[in-house]
């Protein structure tokens, strides 16, 4: 940015998102249907304390010890306080089990014993909340009369009208504008979205709050629009079919975040994802890290209602962490939307767990809860084929309505480096596409991401590459799931065997298929007038396209 | 550039905007807008409170004057009424709203490890019993690499570490990761320890440091990977510890953030207003109106606001970019601040500039922080800075004034931020920020060996042949 933008521009990009309202307000109530919950109004104000129950069920209790008499001459300077809390559980973390704490007793005099088990009791209660010791939130600077700044969206009455519907930036029959996801036209409302019939509305959230390294901001959005563009919209051969002549796909820009706060973050992403989703839209949010996980499918919950939506979960890490100072962070999303009740836990499913946590106690709490979860050792012990297909059966079962949430670092980092928590022993791209793809199309898919994009880490452009070819295949999947191609594991019998022997002894099947294909294809093509005029049309895009490709 | 410069940009620009507060008063720095003739009619028919909107000038930080008369040639008067309508809306939301708006980040309050991580252990549950002191981590007396430590130094863990050692410099990380702009700051410290390249012989003194200086690598300290505000809390905490022992501070950031803690730690326990503040930078950070309260944007803006230093004792120098704007200027005017932008030092020559930066620590107080933004550089020499700005200062002359205020001064702390080190993978930008760190510590050492500021080795100063 130069210093001699002119401000209207500058307030352009920062109000991108725009839509008719002025300020899209954080503590709106979602439009639709809504279990009963604990009032929310004060926590999303920062005025009240987070209303659920924030105890990790998983954390366990170690059992307390009784010290034995022969130990009695070294407690002389103990309390009854001191005594009661050095035989707790609660010691147990730090004094370690009754062997270790009667050793650690026998090497110690009375004077060092009391200095050990006041340092213990004092790093207990540090370590936890103590009211007018610990500040109990963060405050904010709410003097600021710029306070709402980053969130304002850009009134449409600053350009010329135009009617509602998605815009194409460019000269030449759409294309030849700045980058867009796919090169789809860009839609800035839900007015544009029901204008535009639009299908899958592709959001860039630039969240860049992760753990690990962090670049996932507006460079992983931007790139994924400049190095991903030709990618992600267009034929796929493995299925012949073009998603972008069978839906309408839109770029909805990106929603503002602030990028010193996952959780004010939090409700404007909703908002936006819940804005495209009440329109009947897929939304595929791209970030970002993947606390994104929280608001995206709180938002298909606020319109499908609570317990109505499954997730599945492509990740290394299982990201139900739960127990530290913050409410949400990129390891914490699917315990918060368990325990805010978006989401069952036995409506999870877990693929390509591979990370150094969870431990045991994490594993068994999924078991418990009825969560499917699919490691690395799964595929190990099991082979990719089948796991691939136990997952897609979950996964397509009847009547779920389905978010993917796909952090790239599932695959391996040979195809994806550049993401904040890589961790070998991924995924290939090969497996990836065909899943995800698989996903799309045989399951009732009604939202989707992908996160942990963090460009700078790797400059061939790869990664961005591969994520492009994530999303072009569940945007592939989403177009045969329209087109009625939900069959098992469905290929092109014409691109996927060339027919002209019988190598493999099905040579007829594919002859027939191929066939039987061109047969429907002809069927559905004897048409009015006015689809025949379409078709002309279409020819001639295909025409602008062809030399669009021809120029690149 | 970036997004978040932008959005950087507009916060500065609100700030201009909004400080008048109720829209009917007109902003101190926002000119009016004298109604065009022409435009007169169109204009009646607006309410009283939308012509004071448009006439008070409140209206042109939403849209430039130009653009504002061409709406008023080209719309009719609903169409301009809808306008000025909406843009009012816009500024009404921009202030917070306590019915709306989240004023302070909720936390998890039965969290078991609310604090744990942040808890120095208490030393009746430190498993090793040694006697106090620095200790080496090496095997070998002279060791070619091992254990990567700032300046190869010995370790020091504990405050009195730094007294049993009767330590001069503790350098520390802070791998805070907020930068508002480009982040990696988390991995600045070890990425400068790992380059092996502090405290080397200096080749203007011929002095090595650590023959004159006692410097320790003191580790790191705990950050709150998501909150600035409660890492800030910690920093300033152990900030002050530390330098409560009578060892230096040297920070090794970490976002620019930091910068508070830092000085705000030392001036607790030298006294607020105490210390002068020379800081290079190509950014101002005194956002006087950013939405949280610790933030890169108004690190120097706190530190004056808060009084931790006095106006007339700050130095700034390097500033550029799109973050200059008349108000930020004026307002560091306002306070005697003593800025020095690379407009001045292009137009002056730095050499005169240098004179003045180096008069004005003299006649300063007796003793300086000194705080480096590596955005200071040109991103030829600092490419992985990460908030950078084109056309910025040479190493060799940040280097200079860097040395020279150390060794004329009192050093009370010292502190470089904002290397995002995985934005350079030839490790440049690395060894320049070590450069910067190391010329305070020659500074320190010609100043400790009792010699002339501007002091240079008569054998390294001229072959002395004929």
């Amino acid at each position: 940015m130069n210093s001699g933008l002119p401000l209207r521009v500058i307030t352009g990009l920062l109000l991108l998102p725009g839509t008719g309202s002025v300020l899209a307000q954080e503590g709106d109530s979602p439009a639709a249907v809504h279990a009963p919950g604990p009032d929310m109004s004060g926590h999303i104000v920062g005025e009240e304390p987070y209303p659920f129950d924030t105890v990790d069920p998983r954390l366990e209790e170690k059992d307390p010890i009784t010290l034995p008499e022969r130990v009695a001459p070294k407690l002389g300077l103990l309390t009854a306080g001191d005594i009661e809390f050095l035989e707790s559980g609660d010691a147990r973390g730090l004094a370690g089990s009754e062997e270790d704490t009667i050793e650690a007793l026998e090497e110690r005099s009375p004077e060092e014993v009391k200095a050990w088990v006041d340092a213990m009791r004092q790093v207990f209660d540090n370590s936890r909340f103590q009211e007018g010791v610990d500040q109990p939130n963060i405050p904010l600077n709410t003097e600021s009369d710029a306070y709402n700044a980053w969130r304002l969206q850009r009134p449409r009455s600053m350009d010329p009208p135009r009617e509602d519907g998605p815009v194409a930036l460019g000269r030449y029959d759409g294309f030849g504008g700045p980058p867009t996801f796919g090169g789809f036209p860009l839609a800035l409302s839900q007015a544009d979205l029901i204008a535009g019939e639009v299908d899958v509305a592709i959001l860039g959230a630039p969240l860049n709050m992760g753990s690990g390294w962090r670049d996932s901001g507006e460079k992983a959005t931007t790139d994924l629009r400049v190095v991903g563009g030709w990618a992600i919209g267009g034929q796929d051969q493995y299925i012949q079919i073009d998603a972008s002549e069978v839906l309408n796909v839109v770029d909805y820009g990106d929603v503002a975040v602030d990028n010193e706060s996952t959780e004010r973050s939090m409700q404007h992403v909703r908002e936006i994802v819940r804005e495209i989703a009440e329109t009947g839209a897929v939304p595929m949010i791209v970030g970002g890290d993947h606390s994104l996980e929280y608001p995206n499918v709180a938002a298909l919950a606020d319109v499908y209602g609570k317990e109505n939506i499954s997730v599945i979960h492509f990740d290394s890490h299982y990201d139900a962490w739960w127990g530290g100072s913050h409410l949400i962070s990129h390891g914490y999303p699917v315990y918060r939307l368990i325990m805010e009740g978006h989401v069952r836990a036995a409506d999870y499913i877990q693929v390509g767990l591979r990370s150094s946590g969870p431990g045991k106690s994490g594993f068994k709490w999924m078991r418990e809860q009825g969560m499917r979860y699919h490691t690395m050792a799964e595929v190990e012990r099991r082979g990719w084929g089948a796991v691939l297909d136990r997952v897609v059966a979950e996964a397509s079962e009847e009547g779920r309505k389905l978010h993917i949430s796909f952090d790239i670092d599932v695959i391996d980092p040979a195809f994806t480096p550049a993401t904040g928590t890589p961790v070998p022993g991924g995924l290939d791209m090969r497996e990836a596409i065909s899943i995800v793809r698989r996903l799309c199309a045989e399951a009732n898919v009604v939202g989707f991401d992908l996160v942990e994009l963090h460009p700078a880490l790797d400059p061939t452009y790869k990664t961005t590459l591969n994520s492009a070819h994530i999303i072009k295949a569940c945007l592939t999947g989403i177009a045969m799931n329209r087109e009625g191609l939900t069959t098992p594991h469905y290929l092109s019998p014409l691109s996927s065997e060339h027919a002209i022997d019988n190598y493999y002894g099905d040579q007829q099947y594919y002859l027939d298929a191929t066939a039987a294909e061109d047969e429907r294809e002809e069927a559905a093509g004897e048409v009015t007038d006015e689809q025949a005029e379409d078709l002309e049309e279409d020819s001639v895009e295909q025409g602008v396209e062809d030399g669009a490709e021809n120029r690149d | 550039m970036t997004f978040s410069r932008a959005a950087n940009r507009i916060r500065l620009i609100f700030c201009s905007i909004l400080l008048c507060g109720p829209l009917a008063l007109v902003s101190p720095v926002q000119a009016d807008w004298n109604v065009p003739e022409p435009f007169a009619e169109k204009f009646e028919v607006l309410g009283p409170k939308q012509q004071v909107f448009l006439t008070s000038g409140a209206v042109l930080d939403f849209l430039p004057q130009r653009q504002l008369e061409h709406e008023f040639n080209t719309r009719n008067p609903e169409q301009i009424a809808v306008l000025v309508d909406e843009l009012l809306a816009l500024a009404d939301a921009m202030g917070y709203d306590p019915e709306k708006d989240m004023g302070a980040i909720p936390l998890n309050l039965n969290a078991t490890y609310f604090n744990r991580g942040a808890l120095p252990t208490p030393e009746a549950l430190r498993e090793m019993k040694r006697t106090p002191g620095p200790f080496g981590v090496h095997r070998y007396l002279y060791p070619m690499s091992g254990v990567p430590t700032f300046a190869g130094a010995p370790v020091a863990i504990w405050p009195e570490d730094l007294v049993a050692g009767n330590v001069d410099v503790a350098i520390v990380g802070v791998p805070s990761n907020m930068s508002s702009g480009r982040r990696d700051a988390g991995n600045g410290p070890d990425a400068m320890r790992s380059l092996n390249t502090i405290a080397l012989r200096d080749g203007q003194s011929l002095l090595e440091p650590l023959d004159v200086l006692s410097v320790v690598d003191y580790g790191n300290f705990s950050v709150d990977g998501l909150s600035t505000e409660r890492t800030a809390t910690r920093v300033a905490r152990m900030v002050a510890d530390t330098t409560a022992t009578g060892a230096v501070v040297m920070i090794v950031g970490g976002d620019t953030s930091m910068l508070y803690p830092g000085v705000a730690g030392v001036a607790e326990v030298k006294g607020a207003e105490s210390f002068g503040l020379l800081h290079f930078s190509a950014h101002p950070d005194v956002v006087r109106n950013d939405d949280h309260q610790i933030s890169d944007r108004r690190a120097v803006f706190s530190l004056l606001d808060d009084d931790k230093i006095a106006g007339q004792d700050t130095i700034l120098v390097g500033l550029r970019g799109d973050d200059l704007d008349k108000e930020s200027l004026q307002w560091l005017r306002d306070q005697q601040v003593r800025y020095h932008t690379m407009a001045g030092i292009q137009s002056r020559g730095l050499d005169k500039v240098l004179q003045r930066v180096e008069k004005e620590v003299s006649r300063g107080p007796g003793a300086f922080f000194v705080s480096v933004d590596v955005s200071v550089l040109d991103p030829a020499e600092m490419p992985a800075a990460g908030r950078l700005v084109t056309q910025g200062m040479r190493l060799a002359e940040v280097a200079q004034m860097i040395r020279f205020v150390c060794a004329e001064k009192d050093i009370v702390g010292f502190e470089i931020t904002d290397l995002a080190p995985m934005l350079d993978t030839s490790r440049v930008s690395t060894a320049n920020a070590n450069a910067l760190l190391n010329a305070c510590l020659n500074g320190m050492a010609v100043r400790a060996s009792g010699l002339e500021p501007d002091y240079i080795h008569p054998l390294t100063f001229d072959h002395g042949q004929r």
